[in-house]
């Protein structure tokens, strides 16, 4: 299903250009953007980024960040947002080399990594650290991709800014009580095993905004 | 000029003689079903559809046998009015001159402004008795806006991918439990075991589907409004689909602070200025100009209140807020040899204060 409303063979406005292209993927907007809510697929392993309100037991016990295989759980969604220093203005595509936060949308706290072992494999930790979207510098990721921007149908790898190391599930798997999810850590070295892939989710259009960006820069007080 | 049935033309469309469309009589006035002018903006003709959407539908409207077609025709005026191309052919032809085939489902329009699952009055969804009906997650996400899109207005599209339910070949088992099994093992010997029993319930799996939302600003909205998507949550393998709402983050804005209604932004002036009077414009959030006269000495931390230049309220777009300008005074950095130090005491003639008093008071 789609929001083409009939069968377009005669003019070209973006609107039927859509119609055109039928009903695959990008579609209406094939990359993800800046404010976008999605969920994360591992390729290999088939199973979806999650978190939820339960701590590690060892490592950093901060909140635990596993991988799932069903796919209607909405504590799978992750917020697409720039760092705390570069604003990311809804609807901006994601570039490939852009550093990005992900929050998870049901606690509010940023993926996040550091040099803990994590509980099954020992690899790095990684887990979910922060309130109301805020963390520190380790919630920081860049989005490594082929192109330009980060398509939706591509198979990406995100790489933690600090450590260099890179987000993957190598199979592991927990028992009570969380049994059956997968661990996700952060390891050195590219590998299938750190391939994903947006899936579901709610993804923010471009939009044009009343008045387009201005520049207001000021010299800041000093005075005060 | 009217036809026979009663239906009127504006003067300008172009007729073709005794042209009948598959469906209905030519001549609808779009713009007046809408209720917009001919000029209106793509996001006046959104607002103006959202609104007379909620107020047409057929589901509120059930004593009118007519509630059907004023909905099927505001569909239409909107499939065409929102689409460049088929206004402008519009505009120039009227409903006659544009071209067959585009007879679309009024309820994906509808839909991508709502939701599915048809209406919710009063937050409570229509028809739902039975409250066993299991359903699916919720999903809140926080829409960031700007103060800018506060001020006039926005809509948003966003793409929504989600599973959904489809009947597949075949049975599922569903509604599992456990339950306590007796067999007789022989004469007055027996023995419990629990057993796994399922029911048996048509085969369903979920594929993903894709769709555009519109999710509208509208003017003057306030921090944590929510605006909901019947059925847009996640599914339910056994029952329904929960919801999406977006939930109103207004950003923070580099030059207007907002409170209530209100803007407030702080302007800073040269001591020159600040003594002589100076002329200024503000830009404001939509481009317009606010312009200020001071032909009088400002001192540091005066406010200049200008009514009706802050946000419109949400309830009624017509009443605004004020903008409440603070100034603040800059010094010059040069230091003044000793005549032009005398010079400012024969110009300003102000005694020596140096009154000595408690300025925090225990802040």
């Amino acid at each position: 299903m789609d929001n083409c409303t009939g069968h377009s063979h005669f003019l070209l406005s973006a609107f039927l250009l859509t119609c055109l292209f039928g009903l695959s993927l990008g579609t209406e907007l094939s990359f993800v953007t800046c404010g976008s809510v999605v969920k994360l697929l591992n390729v290999k392993h088939n199973v979806r980024l999650h978190s939820h309100d339960v701590r590690y037991g060892s490592g950093s016990g901060q909140q635990s960040v596993t991988g799932v295989t069903t796919v209607e759980d909405s504590n799978s969604y992750w917020s697409v947002r720039g760092t705390s220093g570069a604003q990311c203005h809804r609807g901006t595509p994601i570039k490939c080399g852009q550093t990005i936060r992900l929050t998870h949308v049901n606690t509010g706290r940023n993926l996040h990594s550091h040099y803990f072992s994590s509980p099954l494999s020992s690899n790095q930790e990684v887990s979910a650290f922060g309130e109301e979207g805020e963390g520190d510098h380790l919630d920081e990721w860049t989005v490594q991709c082929g192109g330009a921007v980060w398509q939706r149908e591509e198979a990406v790898r995100f790489q933690h800014a600090s450590t260099d190391a890179l987000l993957s599930i190598t199979g592991e798997q927990y028992g009570r009580p969380i049994h059956g999810q997968r661990e996700v850590h952060a390891m050195m070295g590219p590998s299938q095993h750190s391939l994903w892939r947006a899936m579901e989710g709610v993804y923010m259009k471009p939009s044009e905004s009343p008045l387009g960006n201005k520049d207001y820069s000021h010299p800041l007080h000093t005075e005060f | 000029m009217t036809w026979k049935s009663g239906r009127t033309c504006s003067t300008g469309f172009v007729l073709k003689n005794g042209y009948k469309t598959e469906l209905l009589w030519t001549g609808r006035d779009f713009y007046k079903i809408l209720g917009v002018s001919k000029s209106a903006s793509v996001r006046d003709i959104k607002k103006a559809y959202r609104k007379l959407a909620l107020q047409l539908h057929p589901d509120r409207n059930q004593d009118d046998p007519t509630a059907a077609d004023k909905f099927a025709d505001l569909g239409s005026a909107y499939e065409v009015l929102s689409d460049e191309e088929k206004r402008k052919q519009y505009d120039a032809y009227g409903e006659d001159g544009l071209k067959e085939g585009h007879h679309g489902s009024h309820n994906d329009i509808f839909s991508s402004f709502f939701g599915d699952f048809g209406f919710m009055f009063g937050g409570n969804r229509q028809g739902q008795q039975d409250r066993n009906i299991p359903r699916g997650n919720d999903i809140v996400l926080d829409l960031e806006v700007t103060l800018e899109e506060v001020y006039s207005g926005n809509f948003v599209e966003v793409v929504r991918n989600k599973p959904v339910a489809k009947e597949a070949p075949g049975k599922r088992k569903c509604n599992c439990r456990q339950e306590m099994r007796t067999t007789q093992l022989g004469p007055g010997r027996f023995q419990m075991s629990q057993e796994v029993v399922c029911d048996e319930c048509p085969n369903i799996k979920l594929v993903n589907e894709e769709r555009t939302l519109e999710v509208e600003i509208e003017q003057g909205v306030r921090d944590e409004m929510e605006y909901p998507f019947i059925g847009e949550g996640e599914p339910h393998i056994d029952g329904e689909p929960g919801d999406l709402r977006f939930r109103i983050k207004v950003m923070k804005h580099p030059v207007f602070e907002r409170r209530g209604d209100d803007l407030y932004t702080n302007v800073t002036i040269s001591l020159v200025e600040a003594l002589v009077g100076f002329e200024m414009d503000i830009t404001h959030l939509d481009g317009h100009k606010v312009h200020i006269v001071r032909d009088k000495i400002t001192k540091p931390g005066a406010r200049v209140w200008k009514k009706g230049e802050g946000l419109p309220n949400f309830d009624n777009n017509n009443i605004r807020g004020s903008l409440i300008v603070s100034f603040d005074v800059e010094f010059p950095e040069t230091q003044l040899n000793d005549n032009q130090k005398e010079g400012v005491r024969a110009i300003l003639k102000q005694a020596s204060v140096q009154k000595v008093y408690n300025g925090l008071q225990g802040y």
